[in-house]
Parts: C-alpha cells; structure tokens; sequence
C-alpha cells in the first residue's frame, strides 16, 4: 500500500471521515526524507480537523451529506441511516437570556466580573501603561493581591472568551454544516460536557452517528449519536468571538422590537 | 495618686463612674454644659492601687483635620492643590470647652486612664484625649481601660486590667481622615465649580432594558387529591422551536417513568450570632427602621446598659461567655419569658460558630432583662430583635423532611419537591424567619409510569431586576468593602442628603419568605412547583444572589436614583478609565489599607502616599474628560 492511502485507512480506523488520496497528498508535510507514518499521520489529522469540509476536493465523491429535505419541519421524526460528518458554524446557550450575555461580555469589557455579591476587578490590557504614566508603582501589594483571577497581560480578553460558561443543565444549540454547505441546527437532547461557548471552536469537527434523530428539521444530539472529533477553522474562530458581542446587541434590539 | 478618666461621651462616663464609685460620688458642673465631672475614690489595683478619681467625659472627636485660611477658597488655589496642600489637626471650634476641661483636670492628675469605646474610632479619640490632657501635664501615666458592655463587673474588670492605647489604630484613623479630608475636598470642588454652570428642567428617566422571552414546561399530576407540579429539568430556553420539540416528544411519549424518590431529614439552621452589618439588614427589613435609625437605637439600649457594645464585625461567641446566665435573665419576659426559661431547663444549645471575629467585641447580646415600660418604641423594637437572636442563636436549628422526586417524560427530566416541617424550635422565637415548606407530596415509588393530568408549554418574559432595598445595599456594601460596618448607614444617609438617591416604600410583591444565605439552602422548597406552573422566573439575571424581599409588613424602603445619581455615575464610568470613582474598588482599597496599618503591615506615611497618588492620576483624568461627565449631565438631567 502506498503511504497517502496507509494514512487514510489509519484516518478512518481511528474514525474519521476518509478524506481523498489526492486531498492527502496536498496536506502531507513537503520534508525530504519525510518524518516517520506517525508523524506524518498526525500532521494530516491535525490539517483534516482544521479544514473546511465543504471544500470539493476533501473528500471522494459522493461523500456523506444530510439526506434530502432534511430542514422540513413537517417531519416530525427520522433517524439518520448512515454517519455523517459536519463542521459547527455557531453555538448558542439557550439558558441565559441574550441580554444577560450581553451584560456579561460588557461588564468583562469594563473590567468587572462578579463573585457572588462581590465586583470583582479585571486585568485590561492598556493598565501598564496607565500606570506608566506617573512614573511610579502604583500598585501596592494589596492592589495585586486582591484580584482573584488576575491572569496577566490580555487576561481580558481570555475571559471574554470564556465568559457565559456552561452548566450541568445548560442547553446548547449549534448550527451544524455538511460537506455539501448543507447547514441545520443541533439541539443538545442531553448535555454534552465538550459543547459549551469557550469549550467548543468554530469550525470543530462533529461525525452524527447513524440512529441520530432528526426531529422537524433539527438534529438532537446526545453523546452515544454524536462523536466530537475537535479541531477548528482558526479564521471563523476568530470572527466570531469578536463578533459576538455585536450579533448579540442585534438579536436583543430584534427581540424587544418584536415584543408585543 | 490622681487619675483622670475619660469616657467618649457623658452617658458612659456617668455609668462607668457609678460603678467604680459604688454611689459615692460627687458631681461638678463643667463649662461644656453636657459633661459633668464625677469625683470619687478607687482602688484600681496594682500598680495605681487607691485613687482620687475625676471621671469625665469627651463628645466624639476633639479635634478635626482642614486646610489652612489660604486654602478655604473655592475659586483658588485650584483644587488639585488640595492633595499635597498642608494639613493641619486642630481642636473643633465646638469643643474647646471640652479640650480645656480635660487640659485643665490633667493638671491635677498623675495618671490618665482612657475610656473610649473599643474600636478604631474610639482609639483615635482616646490619642485625641491623650495630647488634650499632656497640654495641661506632660508627665502624665497614660493607660486604657478595654470593655464592651457596661454591666458592672465587665467594667470592674476592665479597670483592675488596663492596657495601652494601640498607635497603629490611631495611626489608620488618622490616614483616613487626612485622606477623607484631601480627596473630598478636591473632588467636591472640582465637581461642584465644573458644573455649575449647568440648569434646566427635568425629564423623564429611562433607563434601558432588554426584555428577553422564554417559554418553559411544565408537568401537572393530580394524585390522592394533590397537584403535584414537577419542573423542567433544564427551567428554561429563550428560544420557541427548541422547547416545542421536547415538548411534542413528551407528549408522544404519553407516558412518564419515576425515576428517582428521596425522602431525607432537613434542617432549617439557626441564625448566627448578631453582627452590625446583620442588625441593620434586618432592622430595615422586619423594624420599618433605617440602618441608620437602628444603630442609633442600639447605641442608646447600650448606653443605658441593656445590650453589648453594638458595632462589631464578631459572630462568634468566645467558648468562655456564660451564655446560660444571659439566658436565664431573659426568663421573665412576657413575651420570651417561657422559651428562655425552657432552653434554661435544658434546652440550651451553644450558639454556631460564624467565620469572623474582630477581637474587640463579641456579637451583639443582650446583657440583662429590659423591662417593656422603660424602652420607647424604637428601643423596644430592637432589644426585642437583639434577645429573640440571641436566644435562637442559643436554641436548636429547625428540623423538617424533604421529598424529592424525579420523572422521565419522553428524554426530558421533570422534578419535584416538597418540604415538611417537623421541628419548629427556634422559629418559635426568631418570628424573623419563615419555613413555609408544608407541601406534602403524594407517595410515588420508583419504576412506576403514570400519565401526566397535564403538560403545559407556558411563555415567560424576563423582568428588569428590581431596585435595591437598604438591606440589599447594606449587604452589597459590605460584599464589596464599601464603609466599615458602623459607618455604612452614615453613608447610605449621605447619598440621600445630596440627592444622589431616593426611597420609595416599596410595592408588594409574590414572594414573601425572607430567607439569608445561610438558611436558604432548603428554603427553595414548596414553591418551585408552582412557580414554573405560572411560567414566570424571578429576573433575567440568575446568579445575583439578591434573597431579600419583602415580608407583607410594610415599611420596607427602595431605593431609586435620582437623574443626578444616574448622571454622576454614568458621568464617571464613560469617562472609562481604570480606577472609575463610580465603582467599589478605590473605597475598597482604602478600608484595606487601614487595616494593614492596624496589622503593622504598613504605615501611614506609605498608605496616604500612594492613595493620594492614585487619586491625582484620577483626577487628571477627570479634568482632562471633564466633557464627558457634562454630556451624561446633560443627557441625564436635562434630557438633552
């Protein structure tokens, strides 16, 4: 066996999707002498993971899509017959209000989260350099020592990351494309540790197992239907933290307009 | 030997000069038409031994800090002079009277022995005392007398053990008023002089808030003629679709599974021991009293000897305290009178332990029976609050049983819970504090399937929180280090004097147990059933903690801001630089420091240094962002 398909049968042993002999041999590493399988097997995985699925040259055709009218909401129960890989476009927690997401994103903005009943003060970024200015230390001993939390340069926007953490019983929603740009939602049926905003990226790679229930167009999910294969698609990624906080003001305003 | 005594303020010096005298004492008038000067003999033991004591008394501070004449204008020197101007201590222009009757005693006297409350401010006064009387006589043995209550053998003791001033609380007050002084006087200027040229009429405030709705679900059994309401497991979703998909499923499901019944022994826990910041709280919750009202309540009942010193951060009682004496003086209360006499009996149990203690004062107990006839209202509302704490504190916590039970419906878990009281104990005497959880639940085994009488989707929309109570703002303030426990109802008053805030009583509203943290953790029993029937959740801000409300007797306060407040704030915080005057943090910082220089951790010269520093660097901020604040004025204010 040649090496770009030994990579795709350990790709697909260890349950991924089997990319394309021609898509492998783009992503293997340009080394002469190449490393060892292993390592080459990895760099592969790792390109896989990051990729975009709905590039055509990903996978052999036809490569496993959401069957037809699967968005119609008339349907009120099918079972998938087949696995199917999908990449997350985006995550919603259902939990928690919009606008309290978006009070908490602004108070991490200003500096502040809260302990309990306790403001409690953030690192932001341009501090140093405030302090600079009078030439002088200003940050005495308690200063620095009353700051749980205190998690250096740019700690600001770590936690702006991971603001809005998931719970036990919080319920998420992702919206979840095929390699064919098909996109539908999917609804956590039980709480899946991995799914949370900060925990999941966009562009992470999820394969819906064969018996996952799609139910008036939205997938439910629980753990023993859907694998978490990670990775994500740094760009998306990227966009969409630092969109968050806008898409959220948005969809608060189009809430109260509609309000009656 | 001659020793002068100075208590800080006439009714403790008249108190504490009974008891020392045993009643044989002589009374001189003083020019200070408020203090008397009591003249007996002593034995202090060693190493003063007999005495000729002359016992007086202070009026609070002696002294005060200001600037000098050149700096009393406000148009110049421009305000940022004021943080390095030059500060002077000089006697109050209303207690020279005060100052020369203790200079003026000191003459005669060999030895000084200070009698100020025990704390900070206390500390402070007693140096204030110490450098009155060394005008008069330099060669003065100086010592303090260390008490919390004036029952007569506290102060016996007290006087046989005298100790010596602490310096390093005289130096944190110090650093505080120099700080106050400096910092006040700078920024009140600065403000007052920027915007004044501002005026107009007022408009109508509104303050946004996102609504956001929510539907839930909810399960309804009928059994044995009880409606049992089980809740959704995940309490809701703000989004339609993704609730009327479980919800279709549940109903094709018909049929539920119970898949867990518990039933286990609660308790409800008995309150900790009384501290300031608890007394305020629940004075304005149950008292219809202010903070402010309550403490000047407390000092009274203290004065005259009915209770222990009533600022303190304590709520544990020290394991030596006779708590079964305390008790049993409460026996003959008409009121009270059967319970103390049954924990007396036997039913005595040792108080909780809280976690803080601020080594000067226990918490706050009663210290003898106050008949009703010599209280007045007020006093009799909190001495009945003071004794009804301290005897649950000393009673057993109330014991009850709690049932919970879990259903599977379709993929989607349902729970329900009821309490049942057993035990009442010390809710029999603390009628603070309710347990309603009489929700009996019918028996449910596990493994059965029924079929639900009802399911129910129901629509929720989340409500702005509602405004702060005084309790909720003590608790608040105290959270976040804003005021020491004694001076936090001067400044919720200040806030109110200048217009920064208003009271309104507040509305009824649906919730009516009253529950602290402590004892909430069974209290959320009973009522989650029907509160999800109804749909409605409390607040779309879960995680605040705010577990005050209201409990139907009225007098309960709200506080609303006032446009100025709301500008003022919104003024600073757009401003957005690091250390916002709007927020917690440098308030904070400065109670922290005291403290450290209390700890011999730092000193005065350090603290003031980099505390000044700190709010130069806002100030130039200030100026320099000055039209910001007007523009949140304008929009605030005027409508502008």
């Amino acid at each position: 066996m040649d090496l770009p398909a030994q990579i795709r049968s350990s790709l697909q042993s260890q349950g991924l999707p089997p990319p394309s002999i021609a898509w492998i041999q783009t992503a293997m590493p340009n080394r002469n002498p190449l490393p060892p399988l292993p390592a080459i097997i990895a760099t592969v995985k790792t390109r896989l993971l990051a990729a975009d699925l709905t590039n055509p040259a990903l996978f052999d055709s036809p490569s496993p899509a959401f069957p037809p009218n699967a968005s119609n909401p008339e349907v009120k129960e099918v079972k998938l017959t087949w696995d199917i890989p999908v990449q997350v476009l985006d995550i919603e927690n259902l939990s928690k209000s919009k606008w309290e997401q978006v009070e908490e994103l602004e108070a991490i903005a200003r500096g502040e989260q809260t302990r309990g009943r306790e403001v409690i003060r953030l690192p932001t970024g341009n501090e140093e350099d405030e302090f600079a200015v009078d030439g002088q230390a200003t940050q005495s001993t308690i200063n620095g020592a009353e700051r749980p939390g205190f998690q250096g340069r740019g700690g600001s926007a770590v936690s702006a990351n991971t603001a809005n953490v998931a719970t036990k019983t919080s319920t998420h929603r992702l919206v979840l494309q095929d390699c064919k740009g098909q996109k539908l939602y999917g609804l956590e049926l039980k709480r899946i540790d991995r799914i949370g905003i900060g925990s999941l990226n966009i562009g992470e790679k999820i394969i819906l197992k064969r018996g996952a229930i799609l139910a008036r167009g939205i997938l439910l999910l629980d753990a023993t239907t859907c694998t978490i294969l990670g990775g994500k698609v740094e760009a998306w990624q990227k966009d969409w933290v630092e969109g968050r906080l806008a898409r959220l003001r948005e969809a608060v305003g189009a809430d109260s307009r509609n309000a009656p | 030997m001659r020793v002068l005594c100075v208590a800080e303020k006439p009714s403790i010096a008249k108190a504490v000069a009974g008891h020392l005298s045993g009643g044989e004492v002589q009374t001189h008038n003083t020019p200070e038409k408020y203090i008397k000067n009591y003249v007996f003999d002593y034995d202090f033991g060693r190493p003063w031994g007999k005495c000729q004591v002359t016992m007086t008394s202070v009026l609070g501070h002696l002294t005060t800090a200001e600037f000098p004449p050149e700096y009393k204008k406000w148009d110049y020197p421009p305000p940022d002079r004021l943080f390095d101007a030059p500060v002077n201590v000089v006697v109050a222009a209303d207690k020279t009277k005060v100052a020369d009757n203790i200079e003026k005693q000191a003459r005669y006297a060999n030895a000084l022995c200070i009698w100020t409350d025990c704390d900070r401010e206390g500390e402070h006064i007693g140096y204030e005392i110490c450098e009155a009387a060394r005008k008069g006589n330099r060669t003065l043995d100086i010592r303090r007398a260390k008490f919390s209550n004036i029952e007569r053998a506290h102060i016996i003791n007290a006087s046989r053990n005298l100790i010596n001033l602490d310096l390093k609380q005289v130096n944190a007050v110090a650093t505080r008023i120099e700080f106050d002084l400096r910092i006040g006087y700078a920024f009140t200027r600065f403000l007052t002089t920027s915007l004044k040229t501002l005026g107009g009429p007022f408009q109508n405030l509104l303050l946004s808030y996102g609504s956001c709705q929510f539907p839930t679900l909810g399960v309804m059994h009928k059994r044995e003629d009880i409606d049992v309401n089980f809740s959704w497991a995940r309490h809701r979703l703000f989004d339609r679709a993704s609730v009327i998909i479980p919800y279709e499923r549940c109903l094709t499901a018909k049929r539920a599974k119970v898949t867990k019944v518990q039933e286990k022994p609660t308790k409800k826990w008995k309150p900790l021991p009384l501290t300031t910041v608890e007394l305020q709280k629940m004075a304005t919750r149950f008292l219809g009293m202010t903070g402010q009202q309550a403490m000047e309540t407390a000092e009274g009942l203290y004065n005259k000897g009915f209770i222990s010193y009533p600022r303190t951060e304590t709520d544990r009682f020290d394991p030596g305290m006779n708590l079964r004496a305390l008790v049993q003086k409460q026996t003959q209360s008409h009121a009270w009178g059967e319970f103390a006499q049954n924990l007396a009996d036997g039913g005595f149990q040792q108080p909780r332990q809280g976690r803080n203690d601020d080594k000067a004062h226990p918490p706050i107990h009663p210290i003898t029976f106050a008949a009703p006839s010599v209280l007045n209202d007020r006093e009799k509302k909190i001495y009945e609050f003071v004794v009804r704490r301290f005897l649950a504190c000393c009673s057993e916590d109330a014991k009850g049983v709690t049932t919970n039970v879990d259903i599977m419906y379709g993929e989607e878990s349902f729970h329900a819970h009821g309490v049942v009281v057993l035990e009442r104990n010390y809710l029999e005497v603390y009628v603070y504090d309710k347990w309603t959880g009489s929700v009996q639940l019918p028996k449910f085994t596990v493994g059965e399937m029924f079929e639900p009488t009802e399911a129910l989707m129901t629509e929720g929309k989340t409500t702005p929180p509602p405004y702060l109570t005084e309790a909720d703002l003590i608790a608040l303030m105290d959270a976040n280090g804003i005021g020491t426990d004694a001076t936090m109802a001067e400044h919720i008053q200040k806030i109110q004097e200048r217009d920064y805030v208003r009271t309104v009583p507040k509305t009824s509203r649906l919730e009516e147990e009253a529950d602290d943290a402590e004892g909430g953790q069974v209290a959320e029993g009973g009522r989650a059933g029907q509160s999800t029937r109804g749909g409605r959740a409390r607040g779309g801000r879960g995680g605040r903690g705010r577990g005050a409300t209201t409990n139907g007797r009225g007098g309960v306060m709200e506080f609303i801001p006032t446009q100025l407040g709301v500008a003022l704030i919104e003024g600073f915080d757009r401003m957005n630089f690091e250390t916002s005057l709007g927020k917690p943090f440098l308030r904070k910082e400065m109670e922290l420091k005291m403290k450290a220089i209390c700890e011999g951790r730092t000193t005065k010269e350090v603290v003031l240094g980099e505390s000044i520093q700190q709010y130069r660097h806002v100030y130039m901020q200030s100026q320099q962002k000055l039209g910001v604040l007007k523009a949140a004025c304008r929009q605030y204010v005027f409508g502008a």
